[in-house]
């Protein structure tokens, strides 16, 4: 479908989010395909109902941020399987522009939510005051602002044994560690996580993000996955690109 | 009950997972192979391919248009992930390349049960509908290939010709085990909202529903004139569509757009032939080609 860019804010100098006056029927955590013509379509995490928010990293998210208010851009979905809702306490975990599905996600859960939020410098948070009157723990790796240091570093000086949910969307490094550490604290059942794969189709057929060893889509039976099944899965360990070629992940 | 052989190849039942669907990890062909009778890969070619850019896929009302342009690691690294294969189905490594290319892919792959000839991709130039086009070109690649191989070997045909039947006889000519009918049909989406195609690639090919009668028409007529076995595909969703193309003469079946409602399909399929078959007191070999008996 063919939808107007209602209303544009930049969130900060590399980091956009485009809002349409639509809803998508939609639960936090689905994508949707964009095609901005003449650039590659490419798959965005909702950031709320009527948004998507996306940090300028290649082509077509530097367009992106350039895109006035009025322009058609073409969407299709939301496609996959998206975040699911448990009742008691929630973490939600992010890491740089990996808060975008999440701030979908805490606005939806609503109570009983506790954030962890890392990036590497102050300019980088987005979100902030919306986020601001939640109970956050913000992070900056160089100590700018907040707590200093990674996620992981904060992660591993809390009680991870009181919640009975943890959300979980940032780089895939960042997850690889959260991983580990899960394992270590035998939580990851209790574990929902995001993650990403380059992708074509979007609708799963094509076959371009598939994970191994199960050979489970990203873009149907993700992006959000159960943190047992992430575990034992190449996510931190390598990824493929268009032509399926496999590329070792370098820390 | 479903049995079916073609040549030297047994399969458990008569779906097969059709190229460029699920074939680009062995993970994803190694899921499919629990339920399917067969799977194919997605066609590998001598030098590595990205393919276009997105989007390379558009769903229709009717279907669904692609252009992902033969993307693949290259015939060597695609090998190295087969070698995990289960071996749970048969393994056809679906072929993709020009006349000298082709006959050389075949020695990588010693875990293959069969090889399929994609001489039908309409997006490629010189790597597709070209050679499929002309049935002595056809005929020759087949030749070549069965030098080099003594597993089955298919063609699959493109429907963007005039005598899709003059295609078929080349390829039997030329040694082929079977025929694969058919490929996408060439088509085009375009966004009016930006006044151009949607697809990088400008044309792509249409699957699924839309082009199912067009298929089962193709298959009726191959069957009429080949002696080798047909498959058929194009737009099978539900076991009434598998039957169709049965009853049209194909020995199997291969399901591609159709996994877009769930890789459950095969599993709905299957059993849905089977409930045919014990309501109508009938064999699969009753059903195979029986359109062109009554």
């Amino acid at each position: 479908m063919y939808i107007r860019i209602a209303e544009k804010v930049m969130e900060n100098p590399e980091t956009v989010t485009l809002y349409f006056s639509y809803e998508f029927p939609s639960v936090p955590g689905q994508f949707v395909m964009v095609d901005v013509p003449g650039k590659e379509e490419i798959p965005v995490s909702l950031s709320s109902e009527s948004s998507i928010t996306v940090k300028a990293v290649g082509d077509t998210t530097q367009k992106m941020l350039n895109l006035g208010k009025g322009t058609i851009v073409g969407i299709r979905g939301p496609y996959g399987n998206g975040f699911k809702a448990v009742e008691g306490n929630k973490l939600v975990v992010g890491g740089g522009i990996g808060i975008a599905p999440l701030r979908y996600l805490v606005r939806w859960l609503e109570r009983d939510i506790d954030v962890v939020y890392g990036v590497k410098t102050v300019k980088e948070f987005i979100f902030f005051e919306e986020l601001r009157a939640k109970n956050v723990v913000f992070i900056t790796e160089n100590g700018s602002f907040g707590e200093k240091g990674t996620v992981i570093d904060i992660l591993e000086s809390m009680d991870l044994g009181k919640y009975d949910q943890i959300y979980v969307c940032g780089p895939e490094m960042m997850i690889a560690s959260i991983l580990n550490l899960f394992e270590r604290e035998k939580i990851l059942p209790l574990t929902q996580i995001s993650v990403e794969r380059y992708m074509k189709c979007g609708i799963g057929i094509c076959g371009s993000c598939c994970i191994d060893p199960f050979g489970l889509r990203v873009c149907v039976e993700g992006p959000v996955f159960n943190g047992e099944i992430l575990k034992n899965s190449e996510i931190g360990k390598y990824h493929r690109n268009g032509s399926g070629r496999k590329y070792v992940w370098k820390n | 009950m479903l049995e079916v052989r073609i040549g030297d190849m047994v399969l458990e039942n008569p779906t097969v997972l059709a190229s460029g669907i699920m074939g680009t990890t062995v993970s994803s062909l190694n899921r499919i192979a629990r339920v399917a009778g067969g799977v194919v890969t997605k066609s590998v070619t001598s030098e590595p391919r990205e393919g276009f850019k997105n989007p390379t896929v558009v769903n229709v009302n009717c279907g669904i248009l692609n252009a992902v342009g033969l993307s693949n690691p290259s015939a060597k690294l695609f090998a190295q992930e087969l070698e995990r294969y289960n071996g749970e189905a048969p393994l056809i490594v679906s072929l993709a390349g020009s006349e000298e290319e082709i006959p050389e892919l075949v020695s990588f792959f010693p875990m293959a049960q069969g090889f399929e000839l994609n001489l039908s991709c309409p997006h490629v130039g010189s790597m597709g509908a070209e050679l499929g086009s002309d049935p002595e070109l056809v005929e020759n690649i087949c030749r070549r290939v069965k030098k080099r191989t003594s597993k089955p070997i298919f063609v699959k045909l493109s429907p963007n010709v005039t005598d899709i039947v003059e295609i078929g006889r080349g390829a039997e000519r030329g040694g082929a085990d079977g025929v694969v009918a058919i490929n996408t049909l060439r088509a085009m989406v375009i966004d009016v909202e930006a006044g151009k195609p949607i697809l990088s690639n400008r044309i792509g090919g249409l699957s699924g529903k839309a082009i199912k009668p067009v298929a089962v028409r193709c298959v009726y007529e191959l069957f009429e004139t080949l002696k080798i076995p047909v498959i058929g595909c194009g737009g099978i969703i539900t076991w009434r569509d598998a039957v169709e193309f049965l009853m049209a003469g194909a020995s199997a079946v291969q399901i591609g757009s159709g996994v877009f409602y769930g890789t459950s399909i095969f599993k709905s399929v299957i059993e849905g032939i089977k409930d045919f078959l014990v309501r109508k007191n009938l064999s699969l070999e009753d059903v195979i080609g029986m359109a062109h008996r009554n």
